[in-house]
């Protein structure tokens, strides 16, 4: 297992190093940024920017000035929130977005993984085919259609829950914006569950329990739902990942103060050093989220310990 | 048989309808009409509707889908051109080269790729080609994972050996043997990564950062759509619908095809 | 004592009936066989009772006092815990791959009821059933374990719970021969100590002659013979029963006549092969190591061994299908070139046909064009017309009618798959067929037709044979000579009656012992 991590992380380092690399470089390249010198700035601004990039220096001593600078935990000023380092906009943002994010998560495995056993054990009956319809039906489901519905329903229609806002994180604020950017990964992960529990169950080593004359519950508890929920935990990354992104349309979509919403802000307004700060922060959580993913998964199948 | 071709019909149906009818409608999807401004569903001349500055609803959602099912169709093309010949060169080869090929993949698997791609959109500039070769760059990871896989699979396949001692050059078996083997999986994917793709192109135009206008794509017509939909629901619904539509046809086909080939 | 009793036992899957008027009665210490081709209902007639496979059964079986059929799931999977035990097929996919063997052997443990068992109860239990290093055992994960070991810990968990009954569906099926000897000697013993009645399940003549009483032939679902097992093994009373006995060779089978042989046809010298280590870790495994062989025209040589042997990895060496890393095989005197620079000329000499038939097919390709194959690119002097008439030929031969040339794989059975890639190999007019496994993917009636039809060929052709078995009995059947592989070496080698009859290398003799039925 150690081993597999730390292979993992042999990969992960180049990677999150690709990325810096590439993120800068594009961004230098880029025609009219602020690293471009025939773009006017007022002196403020060009100032920082030399300060943090070392604009005069040689491109690779630039790229590591800047990979020293994050590793301290400082992205350079923003453009656009003028008041602002990056540093501090993710600070103030990050936590909210992983607070969706992370509910999101939570939310779409509860659903996804007690809606795919409950229709693998009901496998060919109508419950069945009903929740597997509807988890088809979740994962088409884009985040920007069912952000708006799920206002348009339950905050303007029904007046249930409140439109949009943060509210500093109340619950009635956080319904609508999880529920939304969960349903579409509790569809996919409840497809996965009730593939492989149909998959598990079928394998050798449940006839053996079985023939043991335990109960069909202590047989998919014990024997058959680790091997199950294989699929699911290499989902898990991919499933981050996804998560994250759908953050930034919730967030526009329910005008909440999270880094996504400075993302798309700072992107659409040419804001490279936030870009660049989130594009790298980001990378950097979806390594780390692979490698829990690994951890589980190596849980769950012991013979992926080995070696 | 009516009932697995369904979904594909169903999609058929749209493209089509998105290809011809467009020139028979009195409004394109840009022209404003003045005296029909937020007009309501089924009004005269305005089947759908028009949006909050008069532009015709029914145009506008059927030049929505034939961009967003172009894009897609383009981009999953990419995919399928480049996943498939990566991951045949990787499984084919195997060994050293196949472990640095799958490495990079593994590499970039583990990029918000999302943001790549804005990344991409801020520092050159917002044009829909670029949202294509973006989408399709980061699509065609899943496909060569799943070709190499095949590849390797049909590699030890002893079949493959019997054309060795047949005399057959490398490149006949490959072609021969390996390709054809391949197909029916790269085209259940292909399927599958049509509907990901309408996914992806979306949320760029949805946040502004896609297809820009005047061309007008489904994910454009949702965003405008939820900004007026305290107003005029049917403007979310109707563009709404038919993305949902689209995904969920196209990914009930792919699966199908995957499950029915896998088994 | 009766354990285990079935009298007119059916069962259905589907609304098809599969099994028929089934009755046998399994006694204490007693080993009663069901043999059969596959698809004869065997293991339905032992499974259905108890709820295990998907057959609804019908009639009666009682174990004990307590009838089995009707009984509701309920007192069924009670049954399955007290009295039974089970032993499958396949033990490396048998346990369960998340829990521990001690964990798994504590749930059966207690499957009847009884307490949870001390850690020195479980280290005895598993020594036992004869697993080395019994305590650290318990403490690993199944992927550990070899396949012997694997089923050892099986039986071990079969009989934790002092069944009376212990059913075992092709136990050793899956095992090597020298393997399959020590496990059925293990449940011979418990047998004799513990008063355990066997109902085993097999395919393997051989295996059953050696320990079953009683025998039941299943054919069709239906019983075609039934007593005792050394009576009718040596004088069947059904047309189908020998038909079985025949199309299994055993060593005690009078001396096949084989072609006469000619002059040396290749030689190959001190052949190494290796391969990279799987994964990350440095290093190479050695596959085969300085290995050397010899083959005469119309010669027929077996190379037998366990898996992992190196037998295969041997063949394909000498065949230039597979990788070599030194070592020089001459061909009538010439040196034969390496695999990338073989010529059609060269390629015409070996052609190979391979295990798994239906593996060995391209599923997208006619049978025509599966056998033009060679033709197209070995023979291309031949036109279109030339190739049909060789097809037509050559399916006549392999005793397959000339419409099959219009069909697919997957419209072929086992066997007419495996004749399918017979005719193949012979189109090209080799003057060596290399036979890996040929025979032992198919069911036993059609590996034996299979037998007779390469039999017929090596007379016919005067084709020489490099024929890899794992089975020696099969091997004495077709070959002059045995070579015989261990740990990628060869350890003994020489004319096959005389390497059964006084074998050497105790390697060998284990596996005499084993296949001497």
């Amino acid at each position: 297992m150690r081993a597999l991590l730390l292979r993992r992380l042999i990969t992960a380092i180049p990677t999150l190093l690709g990325v810096v690399i590439l993120s800068f470089v594009l961004m230098r390249l880029a025609p009219g940024g602020p690293f471009d010198g025939e773009r006017a700035l007022d002196e403020e601004t060009r100032a920082a920017m030399d300060a943090a990039y070392g604009l005069d220096l040689p491109l690779g001593e630039q790229i590591l000035l800047y990979i020293g600078r994050i590793v301290r935990g400082d992205f350079g000023p923003s453009l656009v929130y003028r008041d602002f380092t990056v540093s501090e906009l993710i600070a103030q943002g990050l936590p909210i977005s992983l607070t969706i994010g992370g509910l999101a998560l939570l939310l779409a495995c509860a659903l996804g993984i007690g809606g795919g056993l409950w229709a693998a054990v009901r496998a060919g009956r109508w419950q069945d085919e009903a929740i597997m319809g509807a988890a088809t039906l979740l994962t088409a489901l884009p985040v920007f259609v069912t952000g708006p519905l799920f206002v348009l329903i339950f905050a303007l229609g029904l007046g249930w829950l409140p439109v949009s806002g943060w509210e500093a994180g109340s619950p009635s604020h956080l319904v609508l914006p999880v529920v939304a950017l969960a349903l579409p990964f509790a569809g996919a992960i409840a497809k996965l569950t009730r593939a492989g529990l149909a998959r598990a169950l079928n394998e050798d080593h449940v006839r053996t329990a079985r023939a043991r004359g335990l109960a069909e519950r202590q047989v998919i508890a014990r024997h058959a739902l680790r091997p199950a929920l294989v699929p699911v935990a290499s989902y898990l990354g991919p499933a981050a990942a996804g998560l994250l992104t759908g953050a930034v349309i919730i967030e526009t979509v329910f005008a909440l103060p999270g880094l996504g919403r400075y993302f798309v802000q700072g992107a659409l307004n040419r804001d490279y050093p936030l870009v660049l700060g989130v594009v790298t922060l980001y990378a950097g959580l979806i390594i780390l989220f692979n490698l829990v993913a690994d951890l589980i998964y190596g849980w769950l199948d012991p013979r992926m310990r080995a070696e | 048989m009516m009932r697995s071709r369904l979904p594909l019909l169903i999609v058929a149906t749209i493209a089509l309808a998105a290809l011809i009818v467009p020139p028979l409608l009195p409004w394109t999807h840009s022209a404003i009409d003045w005296d029909a401004v937020r007009a309501p569903l089924f009004s005269p001349g305005h089947l759908f509707g028009t949006d909050t500055v008069g532009r015709d609803l029914l145009a506008r959602t059927l030049v929505g889908t034939r961009v967003t099912l172009a894009v897609a169709l383009a981009a999953a093309l990419v995919a399928l051109v480049i996943g498939t010949a990566w991951g045949a060169i990787a499984g084919w080869y195997g060994g050293k080269i196949d472990e640095a090929m799958m490495r990079l993949v593994d590499g970039l698997y583990a990029l918000p790729f999302m943001f790549v791609v804005i990344l991409l959109m801020v520092v050159f500039g917002r044009s829909i080609i670029l949202v294509f070769i973006g989408i399709g760059a980061v699509e065609w990871l899943t496909m060569a994972r799943v070709v190499r896989g095949q590849v390797i699979a049909l590699k030890e396949r002893s079949f493959v050996a019997a054309a060795e001692a047949a005399g057959a050059p490398p490149s006949r078996i490959l072609t021969g043997h390996i390709l054809p083997n391949v197909a029916g999986v790269a085209l259940a994917y292909l399927l599958l990564t049509v509907p990901q793709v309408v996914m992806v192109e979306s949320f760029l135009s949805f946040l502004g950062l896609g297809v820009q206008e005047p061309l007008t794509s489904l994910g454009i017509l949702v965003k405008e759509g939820a900004d007026d939909m305290d107003l005029q629901p049917h403007a979310l619904l109707i563009p709404g619908g038919v993305l949902v539509l689209v995904i969920v046809c196209l990914t009930i086909a792919g699966e199908r095809l995957r499950d029915r080939l896998s088994r | 004592m009766i354990v285990y009793t079935v009298e007119d036992l059916s069962v259905r899957i589907d609304g098809k009936t599969v099994v028929e008027n089934v009755s046998f009665t399994v006694e204490a210490s007693q080993c009663v066989a069901l043999v059969g081709a596959s698809g004869s209902g065997k293991s339905q007639s032992c499974l259905a009772p108890f709820g295990l496979s998907p057959g609804i059964p019908g009639g009666s079986a009682r174990l004990g006092d307590t009838e089995l059929i009707g009984a509701g799931r309920a007192i069924l999977q009670r049954q399955r815990g007290r009295d039974v035990g089970f032993v499958f097929q396949h033990p490396l996919t048998a346990l369960t791959p998340h829990l521990t063997i001690g964990t798994q052997l504590s749930e059966a443990w207690q499957q009847a009821g009884a307490e949870a068992p001390s850690r020195e109860a479980m280290i005895v239990a598993l020594e036992r059933v004869g697993l080395d290093e019994p305590e650290s055992r318990l403490d690993q994960f199944p992927h550990r374990l070899s396949g012997g070991q694997r089923q050892r810990a099986l039986i071990a968990m079969a009989i934790a719970h002092n069944p009376k009954l212990l059913i075992a569906d092709e136990p050793v099926s899956a095992l090597d021969a020298s393997l399959r000897n020590d496990i059925m000697a293990l449940l011979d013993a418990l047998r004799r100590e513990d008063g355990l009645a066997l109902l085993l399940v097999s395919h393997d003549l051989a295996t059953i002659d050696r320990h079953a009483d009683q025998i039941v032939m299943l054919r069709d679902g239906r019983v075609e013979e039934s007593g005792p097992a050394a009576l009718h093994l040596a004088a069947p009373t059904s047309e189908y029963g020998r038909e079985l006995v025949a199309a299994t060779p055993r060593l005690t089978d009078p001396p096949p006549t084989l072609p006469e042989t000619g002059a040396p046809l290749f030689v190959a010298g001190d052949i190494h092969v290796s391969f990279p280590r799987p994964g990350w870790r440095k290093g190479r495994v050695q596959a085969v190591s300085g290995a050397s062989l010899t083959v005469h025209e119309g010669e027929a040589l077996a190379l037998v061994g366990g898996s992992g042997s190196g037998k295969s990895t041997l063949a394909r060496a000498i065949a230039r299908l597979g990788p070599v890393d030194t070592g020089v095989v001459r061909w009538r005197g010439d040196p034969l070139p390496q695999r990338k620079r073989m010529s059609p000329l060269h390629r015409r000499l070996i052609q190979p046909v391979f295990q798994d038939p239906s593996a060995s097919l391209d599923p997208q390709w006619r049978v025509s064009d599966i056998i033009a194959e060679p033709l197209r690119h070995l023979r291309p002097d031949l036109a279109e017309r030339g190739r049909a008439g060789l097809i037509k030929q050559v399916l006549q031969e392999v005793d397959l009618p000339a419409e099959f040339a219009d069909r697919f794989p997957r419209e072929l059975s086992g066997g007419q798959a495996q004749r399918v890639a017979i005719a193949r190999a012979l189109v090209s007019e080799p003057e060596m067929l290399l036979l890996d496994e040929a025979t032992s993917a198919l069911d036993v009636l059609v590996a034996g037709r299979v037998l007779d039809l390469l039999e017929k060929l090596q007379h016919e052709r005067d084709l020489a044979l490099l024929f890899i078995t794992h089975d020696l009995a099969v091997a004495r059947r077709l070959c002059h000579r045995i070579a015989v592989m261990e740990a990628g070496e060869i350890i003994e080698e020489g004319p096959a009656q005389q390497v059964i009859a006084a074998p050497t290398h105790p390697v060998t003799q284990k596996l005499v012992v084993a296949s001497r039925a």
